[in-house]
């Protein structure tokens, strides 16, 4: 193998690090968020700068590599790939940190055990980190089968989304008091949305490499 | 178009009815020397000495003793015509001295051979006491053909790139073992081309050998290098032109005539195969 | 270790390099690049005194190897060279066997143990990345192989000798593709056991083989640096200029 291909491995594995991060990460901040774990919710945020930390490294060494090595075609397209990935994990940590933040300094989240279950945020969660698994997975195995069936799982997240905005309005109707704590955990659940359009970023990253095709705004 | 292919046409048929003179002559030449005297030649004519006042017999002294002149003036003038172009070629650079040097070279490569054969005669025959023999023909043979040889190894050497040549230094190699082991071998072959056509020379000249080596008749074989010999142009010339009787001889000159020719012609044939052979094994 | 001090040098009056200083560490890889004519080749040709062999040129300054000034007078030129070996633009094998080309070093200086010989050519082969392709033809002529294997047999035979630096003058320019990125992988891997030096017209040959760049123009060294720094934020506007193109 060329010393240049080695070093395009070695990027990759970066990313696939950052990635089981992220994926940990978001992981936690769910744990901490259901169970308004604060030690867990401490841990979220303290590991963030661990993230950041690999943004920076595959920033610099995909310039590197575009500089020393002047990648052209699959090369190329992996490397755009990878620092867009990159960045796109790196948001989606933000987030996790920032549900984390949430468990520590708004004491309203889960406004009750009842209304967590109602606003199905487990199951907005779950649905996440499987898009992320799954487009681990599909990056490894350098497949694009299954991108169709991760893109969709946006849009049951979206779904969730809109549902729990509804619940949260109809809710908050009854208990005007609760009111900030409500604003807030429309923020949050803004929150998960946002991570859902990220991760269908990172699916639409993975088939411009792979397949050379721009998913990206397609279907707008 | 049309216009052009037909000047094409005129230029070609010029170039081939030019080129079909050329061998023309050439076969025009040698059939009629074959014709004349193939048919005297035999195993007697070859291995005989001339009799009854060169009327009759062989040539064989005259063959041997051209031969003779072959190889002694080879002997002289090769090792020396190789060593001077490797050091005008190798060693000496391109300054005013080595131009020098070049410009005499081909002077003295111009110079008839009747001056040639006076000098040698002044030199080694007066001088420095070698009366006509052997090594003083030799000697004037060599100095004729000097030029040639000198010339023909300074463009195999130069024909060798350079490269070859910072490759070895680059090794570690000094620049004798460079000529040694890389030049020289590269250059076989075309030195060798310069001793085949050295040696048709000198075995075809007649007036550096008149004064300094070449027997009006002499029979018998030369026993020392200082003995003369007959050599054939010579004899040649002699019995075309001197002989008691002339219509008689002229058989005997043709076939004179053509063993001369064979000579020069097989030592072309065996220099071409050597070179060949050597070629090959070198570019393997 | 390659040092140089204050190097100006001149073909006869035209000065083609001033004020050179550098230095070059063991174990890497330093490309030398710049327009035709800027004097990186004639740098490199110091290091193995490649340019004694033009006359009318002279030096000023020092060039040391190892601590020790290579112009110095005690210097025997036969022994810098067998230990500063050096590889051209074009192929030049002999006219040998491929096995010939590759002992030619051993034999001219002096090595006749036929044991050893054969041991150096194979490792040497090896090194070079040829020897599965020539294993079985080692008697063949070294001008049956194709121009990349010439040059890697070059690089063999420069190897033989067991130099501690490697000087490399443009070596894969009259390469096709395939080839001069084998040549590049060879030079990648050779820097483990040798110090490389590299004089290129192929930027991105520079910087995909080497640890530090050189970047010359009209004599001066404009820019020396890491490599991944010359081509992502070169100091020098001139270096910037030159390596995207935008020159002259």
């Amino acid at each position: 193998m060329k010393h240049t291909e080695k070093e395009l491995i070695n990027i990759r594995d970066e990313v696939n690090q950052m990635w089981l991060l992220v994926m940990s990460q978001l992981e936690k901040s769910k744990e901490a968020l259901l169970r308004n774990d604060i030690e867990l919710a401490r841990e979220v945020i303290s590991r963030e700068k661990r993230v950041n930390t690999f943004e920076l490294k595959i920033d610099s060494d995909c310039e590197n590599y575009i500089a020393l090595y002047n990648p052209v075609a699959i090369d190329l397209r992996l490397i755009l790939s990878l620092i867009r990935i990159g960045s796109t994990l790196e948001r989606i940590g933000d987030f996790a940190e920032g549900i984390a933040r949430h468990v520590i300094e708004d004491d309203c989240i889960p406004l009750t055990e009842k209304l967590g279950e109602e606003l199905q945020l487990k199951r907005m969660f779950d649905t996440l980190i499987t898009m992320l698994s799954d487009s681990y997975a599909a990056l490894e195995k350098e497949e694009t089968k299954l991108s169709g069936k991760i893109l969709g799982y946006d849009e049951i997240v979206d779904e969730l989304y809109h549902k729990a905005i509804q619940v949260l309005a109809i809710y908050l109707q009854d208990n005007t008091a609760d009111i900030e704590c409500g604003l807030k955990t429309m923020i949050l659940i803004r929150k998960l949305e946002r991570i859902g359009d990220h991760c269908s970023n990172i699916v639409e990253e993975i088939v411009f490499y792979l397949d050379a095709k721009v998913l990206k705004h397609a279907y707008t | 178009m049309r216009f052009n292919q037909l000047n094409q046409l005129i230029a070609f048929s010029i170039f081939r009815i030019l080129g079909a003179l050329i061998v023309g002559f050439l076969l025009l030449i040698l059939g009629f020397i074959i014709w004349q005297g193939v048919g005297v030649i035999s195993w007697d004519f070859l291995t005989t000495a001339p009799t009854d006042g060169m009327t009759a017999g062989g040539i064989y002294p005259a063959i041997v003793g051209t031969l003779y002149l072959v190889i002694g003036s080879m002997f002289i003038a090769f090792p020396l015509g190789v060593m001077s172009a490797i050091y005008t070629v190798e060693y000496a650079g391109n300054g005013k001295i080595v131009r020098f040097i070049r410009v005499m070279t081909n002077n003295l490569g111009s110079i008839p051979s009747i001056i040639f054969g006076l000098f040698g005669m002044a030199l080694f025959v007066n001088s420095l006491g070698f009366g006509d023999s052997i090594i003083a023909g030799s000697f004037t043979l060599g100095l004729l053909v000097l030029p040639l040889i000198i010339r023909t190894t300074e463009e195999a050497l130069k024909a060798i790139p350079d490269h070859f040549r910072t490759g070895s230094l680059a090794l570690g190699a000094s620049k004798l073992q460079t000529i040694h082991r890389v030049v020289l071998p590269m250059a076989f072959p075309n030195i060798i081309t310069g001793l085949i056509l050295s040696i048709g020379r000198v075995s075809g000249e007649t007036a550096p050998i008149l004064f300094t080596v070449a027997a009006y008749f002499l029979p018998k074989l030369p026993e020392s290098i200082f003995d003369q010999v007959m050599a054939l142009p010579y004899h040649l010339y002699v019995i075309a032109t001197s002989g008691t009787d002339l219509e008689a001889t002229r058989p005997i000159a043709y076939g004179t005539a053509l063993v001369l020719i064979a000579i020069v012609l097989g030592m072309n044939l065996l220099a071409s195969f050597l070179r060949r052979y050597f070629g090959k094994r070198i570019n393997v | 270790m390659i040092e140089a001090k204050q190097v100006n040098f001149y073909y006869g009056d035209f000065q083609a390099l001033k004020d050179i200083n550098m230095r070059i560490e063991p174990h890497t890889v330093t490309a030398f690049i710049g327009p035709s004519g800027c004097g990186k080749s004639t740098f490199l040709r110091l290091f193995n005194r490649m340019n004694d062999l033009i006359p009318g040129t002279h030096l000023t300054g020092e060039c040391l190897i190892d601590g020790e000034d290579i112009y110095h007078k005690s210097v025997e030129i036969d022994a810098l060279r067998k230990k500063v070996g050096m590889v051209f633009q074009k192929p030049n094998p002999f006219p040998k066997t491929i096995f010939e080309n590759v002992a030619y070093g051993l034999r001219v200086n002096g090595i006749g143990d036929r044991k050893y010989i054969n041991r150096r050519v194979e490792e040497s082969l090896r090194d070079a990345a040829l020897w599965d392709e020539v294993k079985d033809k080692l008697k063949k002529s070294a001008f049956e192989l194709s121009g990349g294997q010439q040059q890697r047999l070059c690089i063999a035979r420069a190897l033989a000798i067991s130099p501690s630096i490697l000087l490399m003058d443009e070596p894969a320019s009259a390469l096709d593709p395939v080839s001069t990125s084998k040549i590049e992988e060879l030079i990648y891997h050779l820097k483990k056991d040798y110090t490389l030096v590299i004089v290129t017209h192929n930027m991105q040959q520079a910087a995909r083989v080497s640890d530090k760049t050189g970047f010359f123009m009209l004599g001066e060294l404009i820019e020396f640096s890491e490599t991944r720094k010359m081509f992502l934020n070169p100091e020098k506007e001139q270096t910037q200029n030159y390596i995207t193109g935008r020159f002259g």
